[in-house]
């Protein structure tokens, strides 16, 4: 019934990586400037805002995905938008997964910067924009892994992307989703060579990261 | 970073108008009706003739009739009669055409030490496994399949809530539950379809004989478009006639035998 077809695995595989490439990038455009400002701003309540940013690490993708599927449904306050079972509400589900990881490690790579090093820079006279350019170089390290730790977790997420993608067929499947779907079907052949091809992905993609993390470095 | 975030919000408004601009109607039906891979074959053709694009949603049947009866799918393809007649009553579901149907069977290892295979009928097969008492593996998900199976326990006069020793319950698929049955050899009630798709990893035998009580019927269920506005009701009208058309009903006859040697299903529309 289901044959081996690679047109079926590199459909399936572009959307991943595209559902993906744009979650990872909304992550960090929004995570990367709050880290960074959770990081270096004192101020009251600072710690309850850390807090939920740590708990958010934790938080499991499937009540991430019940929640938001509640949000799109139909019968939900924004199924007007009709985003359910799209890519868009994958994206945002994973958005939403991510975006603790991205904040949480990034903070923790500005909190252990020098404290004199915002004052140096400014003393210099370097203007706002270069200062965060170079604030986001000293972190380097924290920030690739902070790509790295969003990569990694919106790859491997199924249980949301399932829950608010429905996993249809040349719309929303990605290779999680197809994975699952066919080991429940029994077809672990199919199964496996998809996993190859995910495990493959994460292995090039991690590996190029780090590569850009450890520069110079062996 | 104003032209980049710029990007981003253009780029997911644009995702979902690549999918709500052709004409789609969202089917809403069980995992293991998906599993027996009927839907592939079938809708092929209906998008061929109608230009109408199919998504199918597949879930737990709970979670299908939960989509019907708040309105978040506009076509159900579902095999548990009494919660369908249920929806029927509230008014969520507008029609329900019964279209085809098989039969559960009870499956166990080959030795069948409880002697299922000698049985008189389902019911009396389940007070043989639970006077042994021989190990069984339940789903115990509200499926189609776990509801048949308490209503076989009670009309055998067993407690479903209580069991016996040896009685396990997944809370899972019908795959899962079937590979739980293999490496216990148990006993379980499983759908012919996924049986069959598992039998070879299981090493598991369908030893029940046809009976009423495992009739299994699969229905069409067309959500109501009086009370949720937003369901596609000529889209799903169109779809619902196709399954009922006489080329898919002959083609329903004819589907599994080369996968299986043998039919999946038996059309109910067919004269």
């Amino acid at each position: 019934m289901n044959e081996l077809s690679p047109i079926l695995v590199l459909e399936v595989t572009v959307r991943t990586l595209a559902v993906c490439g744009l979650a990872l990038a909304a992550s960090l455009v929004i995570g990367l400037p709050i880290g960074v400002w959770l990081g270096r701003r004192r101020f009251r309540g600072r710690v309850l805002g850390v807090s939920l940013v740590n708990s958010g690490m934790g938080a499991p993708p499937v009540v991430v995905g019940l929640l938001v599927s509640m949000l799109f449904w139909r019968s939900g306050p924004f199924g007007f938008l009709e985003w359910m079972y799209t890519p868009t509400a994958m994206v945002i589900a994973q958005v939403v997964i991510a975006l603790p990881l991205v904040v949480g490690i990034t903070l923790a790579a500005v909190g252990a910067l020098d404290e004199d090093w915002e004052l140096q820079a400014r003393t210099l006279g370097i203007p706002p924009l270069y200062r965060a350019w170079l604030l986001l170089r000293e972190i380097r390290l924290g920030v690739l892994a902070a790509v790295i730790a969003a990569l990694g977790g919106i790859l491997s997420e199924v249980g949301a992307v399932l829950a608010v993608g429905g996993n249809l067929a040349g719309e929303t499947r990605v290779l999680t989703t197809a994975i699952l779907m066919y080991t429940q079907m029994g077809e672990f052949e199919l199964a496996l060579a998809m996993a190859s091809v995910l495990l493959g992905l994460t292995l090039v993609l991690a590996g190029a990261l780090t590569v850009v993390q450890q520069g110079g470095r062996s | 970073m104003g032209r980049v975030s710029r990007l981003l919000v253009l780029g997911l408004a644009l995702l979902p108008l690549a999918s709500a601009a052709e004409d789609s109607v969202l089917l809403a039906t069980t995992t293991s009706v998906r599993d027996s891979g009927l839907l592939d074959a079938l809708l092929p053709g209906f998008t061929q003739e109608t230009g109408i694009r199919v998504r199918v949603v597949a879930v737990g049947t709970g979670a299908v009739l939960r989509m019907g009866a708040e309105g978040n799918a506009d076509l159900l393809l579902t095999h548990a009669p009494t919660a369908e007649e249920e929806l029927v009553a509230s008014g969520a579901v507008s029609k329900r055409t019964p279209f085809m149907e098989n039969h559960f069977v009870i499956a166990g290892a080959p030795e069948d030490l409880a002697g299922v295979a000698d049985a008189a009928s389902p019911e009396d097969a389940f007070r043989r496994i639970a006077s042994r008492p021989a190990p069984y593996v339940s789903r115990g998900d509200d499926s189609g399949t776990h509801k048949r199976e308490v209503a076989l326990l009670k009309a055998a006069g067993l407690e479903p809530e209580s069991g016996w020793m040896g009685f396990a319950t997944t809370g899972a698929g019908m795959g899962v539950t079937l590979q739980v049955a293999g490496e216990r050899k148990a006993y379980t009630l499983s759908d012919i379809g996924t049986f069959l798709a598992f039998r070879e990893v299981t090493g598991l035998v369908a030893l029940s004989k046809a009976a009423s009580s495992l009739r299994n019927v699969y229905a069409l269920l067309r959500v109501s478009p009086e009370r949720f506005p937003r369901v596609r009701a000529e889209a799903a009208e169109r779809l619902e006639a196709f399954f009922l058309e006489r080329s898919t009903q002959e083609r329903i006859k004819s589907f599994g035998r080369e996968r299986f040697g043998r039919s999946l299903f038996r059309p109910l529309r067919l004269e």
